[in-house]
């Protein structure tokens, strides 16, 4: 290949990446809008229906009853993972032993699957067997009643999901922390400021921008949720622990009222382009108005 | 900063804290498949005991689609992430080396595309895959997995390609390379390093994800999570042990691998979230 310009090898070298999220992702996901708008299953003619899917999702109960617990369920995972990821990089920025093995250790459960996940705390939890089960006997409490409580089953969705994603908030902020200049500290320290002072006017204001990102990413990804769900509960019992996306699921796959999974899947795309609005807007801003 | 042994001790019990949380629950597991079965259920768990394989021996006689269904994810595992790096590469250098403010629309797109919740896209894609008859093929996940992880790649492959001296690509100019040749000789050799970040999150990925699998596979490209997630809510009750064997086999691997790959694990993430 010489005489190839290279405008147009360029605008080969892009297009694959392009094709593949403009099929997979970006026509099927303005399809889910019209979708929304039509009364589909399948094998039928759509039919034009306005909003009346999203009049049907907004007034149905199990709809609410998931908002409310992918609410929840969202909200503890986020903010207990970024309290712990943030006590566990500001230790580690500390200087500890065995660095790379506890690095190595924390990473672990990112390589597990939620299947693995699911089985592994699901053995934890077994009655009588089980170590958690056992620990909580030990210490006298009433067991986690996973299996026909909607509080309890939503406790292990979530203890489940902070084990499985903590590894990612802790190393996008102890690699944040890892930029802050050590003189900074030893300043503070000269100048009197005790731990807590260092962290709360130090750590926290230099990680600012880094806590934000892995906050977005991680609501952005929490809100997805859902083999986690699935395979512990099903959403069970009687649709009590739904989250939006098996109830999405339930709704395509199970009663094939494809019109109403797809307001629901477009309601998802908008609360999810709400929660990532204001970093959509600062990146918009660096890559569009900054160096073009 | 020097630590006092109050302070030391402290750190040392954090520590622990910690270890337990992320490791002792996977140690468990790897630790149980070795258990002959009778030993599994033991309360308190049994901290010594002769290795065996019988559990092993037991998934393959009761559940040898396991099996298969390895070979499945091996085979969509790899095909993901050739087509990402390969892609992602591509698209990586231009987004690197050209500025123009299409390009930086499409950049933002990309973005905004990645925040689309996987789910959403089943919707449509479903008749679309049935009538392509694609739908229980490894082509149809190959393609999934790989389009949910080429804005980030892309994103990381910028990153380091940035990195590399325009002056290199410059001096193979003037020798007579033209842009396919200086892809090949100069960024590829010296890319490697992103190369790799960027194929370890998709690898990690495809190897484990559930919901495409569930949704486009029935029997043919059933992939090993899915599987087991059979094995999990099997009729009959729960079989610890076979359990156990199957978990272990799909997850040591890629524990292994991303132990391995940790720094580019950490380099990738840092590159695909903080910069972009």
């Amino acid at each position: 290949m010489t005489a190839m310009p290279t405008r147009v090898a360029h605008a080969i070298m892009v297009a694959p990446v392009q094709i593949l999220l403009i099929l997979v992702i970006g026509l099927p996901s303005l399809w889910v809008l019209w979708l929304s708008l039509h009364t589909t299953s399948f094998c039928q003619a759509p039919v034009f229906v306005g909003l009346a899917n999203y009049a049907t999702v907004l007034a149905d109960p199990y709809f609410w009853h998931a908002l409310v617990n992918t609410f929840v369920v969202v909200n503890v995972v986020v903010y207990v993972e970024l309290i712990a990821a943030l006590a566990m990089a500001t230790l580690f920025a500390s200087g500890v032993p065995f660095r790379r093995t506890m690095i190595s250790i924390i990473l672990a459960p990112y390589a597990v699957s939620e299947v693995v996940a699911v089985v592994i705390w699901k053995y934890m939890l077994e009655p009588d067997v089980g170590l958690i089960s056992g620990l909580i006997a030990l210490v006298g409490l009433p067991e986690l009643a996973w299996t026909t409580d909607r509080w309890s089953a939503l406790t292990l969705v979530s203890l489940l999901s902070i084990w499985l994603h903590l590894p990612f908030s802790f190393l996008i902020l102890y690699s944040a922390l890892l930029g802050v200049p050590k003189e900074l500290y030893e300043s503070a320290a000269i100048d009197g400021a005790n731990a807590w002072h260092r962290f709360t006017r130090i750590t926290v204001p230099i990680l600012m921008p880094a806590i934000l990102v892995a906050l977005m990413f991680r609501y952005v990804f929490a809100f997805r949720l859902f083999a986690e769900v699935w395979l512990l509960t099903g959403g069970g019992p009687a649709r009590q622990t739904e989250v939006l996306a098996t109830y999405l699921y339930r709704h395509a796959f199970r009663y094939q009222e494809f019109g109403v999974a797809s307001a629901i899947g477009w309601l998802m795309v908008v609360g999810t382009l709400l929660i990532a609005a204001v970093y959509l807007r600062e990146m918009y801003k660096r890559m569009l108005t900054a160096d073009a | 900063m020097r630590d006092g042994p109050a302070n030391r001790a402290g750190k040392l019990a954090a520590l622990a804290l910690i270890a337990i949380w992320s490791g002792l629950p996977i140690l468990i597991v790897v630790l149980s498949s070795f258990k002959p079965p009778r030993e599994i259920l033991a309360f308190p768990p049994k901290l010594l005991f002769s290795p065996t394989f019988e559990t092993y021996r037991a998934l393959i006689v009761r559940w040898p689609e396991f099996f298969d269904a390895v070979r499945n994810s091996l085979i969509v595992t790899t095909g993901a992430t050739l087509l990402t790096v390969v892609a992602t590469t591509l698209a990586g250098y231009v987004y690197a080396r050209v500025r123009s403010r299409k390009l930086a629309a499409s950049a933002f797109l990309m973005i905004v595309i990645r925040m689309v919740p996987p789910i959403v896209v089943t919707l449509p894609l479903f008749p679309v895959v049935n009538w392509l008859r694609l739908n229980d093929t490894h082509t149809v996940l190959i393609l999934l997995y790989a389009t949910f992880f080429v804005s980030l790649n892309t994103w990381i492959m910028k990153a380091f390609i940035d990195q590399i001296p325009i002056e290199l690509e410059e001096a193979a100019i003037i020798d007579g390379a033209g842009v396919w040749q200086i892809l090949r000789h100069v960024i590829v050799p010296l890319a490697a390093q992103g190369m790799i970040a960027a194929s370890t999150f998709v690898l990690i990925f495809s190897w484990n994800e559930f919901l495409f699998a569930f949704i486009f596979t029935t029997t043919e490209a059933k992939t090993a999570p899915l599987i087991l997630s059979e094995m999990v809510g099997a009729v009959d009750g729960v079989e610890w042990g076979v359990l156990f064997a199957a978990a272990t086999l799909q997850l040591l691997p890629i524990l292994i691998f991303v132990i391995a790959v940790q720094k580019y694990v950490i380099a990738g993430m840092t590159a695909g979230s903080l910069k972009g």
